[in-house]
């Protein structure tokens, strides 16, 4: 029996990174199923291109950018035509079931404007340019397609094992290398690569001796001897886990992300000393916040909180909900909230900066086991498969059908209604992706 | 009578091809493409909503861009990013007549010229000229004014409560020192020094005597940063945006509610160009190696009460005092042991011990720091050497001008 796992986003769409942009799309509320490949149908025949009339939407909406942009009808002829760097996708035959494989083994990556499918290996009838052998799916910013592609795949990245994408660089692991690819260049080789030895456990970006990041020099070593089970890095701070269970945190710590106590920075790793004696089994970071989870399920959380990304009462919040509808506000309306909230709330507490760990305030009976966390935002998984959300929600990343920031953790529950069983979360900067599969007796 | 729209529109470029957009490798192509859209929205005149929609993503990166790493590190193109973003918002927002829009449009060009780097030969301080001018902003009434003035005049510290300066610590005076002079006996030896009778000319002592009520009437609608809490050195303490309205509302009149509020360290002769022709560069600056761009020019402007905890400058500093009186010591950098300096990176500048209630036993050895201390009075201008150990706390509501050269 297989469990059909799809992938679910929502937040910041403008470049069609979760779903194809339609007027109104750049913000996605509520969670979407994600555009994938194998829904995409269309088929390449020598150099002209044809499409099914499922998606002739997406086909008009495309040929209107192709002519915004000063019509480029050779942009779509040169998608269609065979080069070691893009390749269209097609594929409609077998779909269900193609997508039950494809679905249960692929991975999602995100950068601010693009998000990556990993196509492993091992499962593959999915596509035809992917064939048997994997590959990686590009989704959102291209810039030769007036702002959005559909799909950028290379036979260069056969077998890959996994990937991290940045504004610029794709960075692959494969079993015996890890190799950096200047995304928007055509190229036919990696801009860097190192040799792995096929035993090196670790996922990216660990490498050996040191871990890898996705803008050069692309490797960076680690002058410790740490048995590292995990590494996450935040914008300008690095969070390691041991096997052990112990946090190692270093860079910059401005912004309280190092969780020792202090606004110094660290050059080398250094123990998190406040959750000395917990074991911790997982570790994210946002770009100025981290956070891990215990075994036995908390969240400890530190770093910067003006979006409420912690979880902690943030000002910044009461002052926009204040605000009401933001940007239209006039002046004096602010001003005359602004003062009656100072005289009601004279004592209330607002944490920007939490630079020792903090426990995460939840309902009682709660226990998560995985987490990502975006750039100012977090999303963690309980262990009965529901998604929490909490910290900035302009974009609709959240997934609360709102653009309102949120400063405690809360249930998006679009997938509790749905009956949809989060099993994993992945962060893009601004958005964020769950992978589901459908509950089975439902629950009430 | 042209609109609001066609105002602005006056202080774009004429055409869209005439709107450059130029930036180094170092800003993505997405965000490329953004500012590329958001300009073609822009001058189609009639995609305000969607360029608003594209504008704010285009600030919102480009404002993580700025909060990543410290400030000196930020590339100046990402600066440059968010005054295009903070252009085209403002400038969609005035597409549509609506009362709030021209305040919310007036904000967003202040926050691009405090965070971002000029763009188009400063054309943020071009757009604030037209939106200042409209009608929207609002005038107060003369009874409002009154009320305020009685307010003020309530605040100035009456004699009896002055701190006792000694004879023999006092800063020593001068009147208006040749540049010879001062450069031998001041500048090279390292002497703080009061200077009197060299900005009296000053359009701000004359023509345009700076006051609560003028501020509001030349800057009152700007958005400027405030430093909330009593010193930079105590946890409470954080820095916000207002306008200089609700600064002046909050801060100078209602203080006793609100708390302190301390317009300190802003470069507001920059921001306001009205407030730059009150003031003259002291001509002893010429002294200096840089030349006159390369001077700081800062505002200092709060009520009575706010502290500037002792702390040392790298440049050569001349305090110029305009309203208000402050009190201020001095120590020599060879005290500096004594002043017990904070060990961390961030406050290494700043001494641990409170000037005017210190900690004697944590700090014991800052009995034996000597040191000069004066009140400096409307009109007198107080030279700090570069490094020199200063304290300052104002004893009115105060305005000051401080220049730091080299």
């Amino acid at each position: 029996m297989f469990t059909m796992l799809e992938w679910f986003g929502f937040g910041f769409n403008q470049f069609g990174q979760i779903t194809p942009i339609v007027s109104g799309k750049e913000k996605i509320l509520l969670p979407q199923k994600i555009q994938t490949c194998n829904e995409f149908t269309e088929e390449v025949t020598e150099n002209k291109m044809k499409l099914t009339k499922s998606h002739a939407e997406q086909a008009e909406a495309e040929e209107t950018r192709a002519r915004d942009c000063g019509g480029q009808p050779e942009a779509t002829e040169s998608r269609a035509t065979e080069s070691n760097w893009r390749a269209r996708v097609s594929e409609n035959r077998g779909l269900e079931r193609s997508n039950l494989y494809c679905e249960a083994d692929n991975t999602i990556r995100v950068s601010w404007s693009r998000r990556a499918t990993l196509h492993r290996a091992k499962h593959s009838t999915c596509s035809k340019s992917h064939g048997d052998k994997g590959g990686i799916c590009l989704y959102g910013f291209c810039s030769s397609s007036c702002g959005q592609s559909i799909c950028l795949c290379t036979p260069k990245l056969h077998d890959c094992l996994d990937a991290m994408i940045s504004e610029n660089y794709l960075v692959v692991k494969f079993k015996d290398k890890i190799e950096s690819w200047n995304i928007e260049e055509e190229e036919n080789n990696p801009i860097w690569s190192m040799d792995i030895t096929p035993s090196f456990m670790g996922d990216l970006p660990l490498a050996p001796g040191g871990y890898v990041v996705a803008k050069p020099p692309f490797y960076k070593s680690i002058n410790m001897p740490i048995s590292a089970k995990k590494l996450t890095l935040g914008e300008e701070h690095v969070v390691l886990l041991s096997t052990d269970g112990t946090v190692y945190t270093w860079g910059l710590g401005s912004h309280g992300q190092l969780g020792h106590g202090t606004l110094e920075s660290q050059l080398d790793p250094l123990a998190v000393e406040a959750l000395h004696g917990l074991k911790m089994a997982d570790v994210s970071a946002g770009s100025w916040h981290s956070v891990c989870i215990s075994d036995g399920g908390d969240i400890y959380i530190w770093g910067w909180n003006e979006s409420g990304q912690l979880g902690l009462p943030s000002r910044c919040l009461q002052i926009r909900d204040n605000q009401r509808d933001s940007g239209e506000a006039d002046m004096t309306d602010i001003e005359r909230t602004e003062g009656n909230m100072h005289e009601e709330d004279s004592l209330a507490i607002f944490i920007s900066i939490q630079a020792f760990p903090a426990l995460l305030d939840v309902p009682g009976g709660i226990e998560f086991i995985k987490m990502s966390c975006g750039s100012r935002h977090t999303a963690a998984v309980t262990c009965d498969g529901d998604l929490y959300t909490w910290g900035w929600g302009k974009y609709g990343q959240l997934g609360h059908d709102s653009i309102q920031s949120v400063d405690q953790p809360k249930r998006v529950e679009y997938f509790a209604k749905q009956q949809f069983y989060v099993q994993h979360v992945v962060c893009g900067a601004w958005n964020t992706f769950a992978q589901v599969s459908k509950r089975d007796p439902p629950k009430k | 009578m042209s609109s609001l729209w066609e105002k602005v529109r006056r202080t774009l470029p004429s055409s869209e091809v005439e709107f450059v957009l130029d930036f180094s490798e170092k800003v993505d192509q997405s965000v490329i493409f953004l500012l590329n859209k958001a300009k073609q929205l822009l001058y189609s005149d009639e995609k305000t909503a969607e360029c608003l929609q594209t504008s704010e993503a285009i600030l919102d990166y480009s404002w993580e861009k700025l909060n990543t790493g410290t400030w000196r590190d930020v590339d100046k193109e990402w600066r440059r990013v968010y005054s295009f973003g903070c252009l085209y918002k403002a400038a969609s927002l005035c597409q549509t007549e609506a009362p709030g829009n021209v305040y919310q449009a007036l904000k967003i060009c202040d926050m691009g010229l405090l965070m971002g780097a000029s763009i188009m030969d400063n054309i943020l301080g071009r757009v604030v000229k037209v939106l200042v001018n409209e009608k929207a902003v609002k005038k107060r009434s003369t009874e409002e004014e009154e009320k305020e003035s009685f307010n003020i005049k309530k605040q100035k510290t009456e004699c009896w409560l002055l701190p006792d300066i000694r004879p023999e610590v006092e800063v020593l005076k001068i009147h208006k020192p040749s540049m010879e002079h001062f450069r031998k006996k001041f500048l090279i030896p390292e002497q703080p020094i009061i200077i009197e009778g060299i900005i009296e000319h000053w359009p701000a002592f004359k023509e345009h005597q700076w006051s609560i009520k003028y501020l509001r009437e030349v800057a009152g609608c700007r958005t400027v940063p405030v430093e909330l809490g009593l010193r930079y050195t105590d946890e409470e303490w954080s820095q916000t945006l207002m306008t200089v309205n609700d600064f002046i509302d909050k801060h100078i009149i209602n203080q006793e509610k609100y708390g302190i509020g301390y317009l300190a360290q802003h470069q507001l002769f920059d921001q306001v160009p009205e407030l730059k022709q009150d003031i003259r560069i002291p001509d002893y600056c010429c002294l200096g190696k840089g030349d006159e761009e390369e001077i700081t020019i800062n505002a200092w402007i709060g009520p009575a009460g706010t502290i500037s905890p002792i702390h040392q400058d790298p440049q050569q500093n001349f305090l110029a005092q305009v309203v208000g009186r402050k009190y201020i010591r001095l120590y020599s950098p060879d005290e500096t042991e004594r002043l017990y300096p904070h060990k961390t990176q961030l406050l290494s500048n700043t001494s641990q011990v409170q000037v005017e209630n210190p900690d004697l036993d944590q700090f014991p050895d800052f009995a034996n720091a000597t040191f000069q201390e004066c009140i400096l009075y409307p009109g007198e201008v107080l030279f700090i050497p570069r490094s020199y150990w200063h304290y300052v706390r104002s004893l009115d509501i105060s305005f000051s001008v401080s220049f730091w050269w080299s």
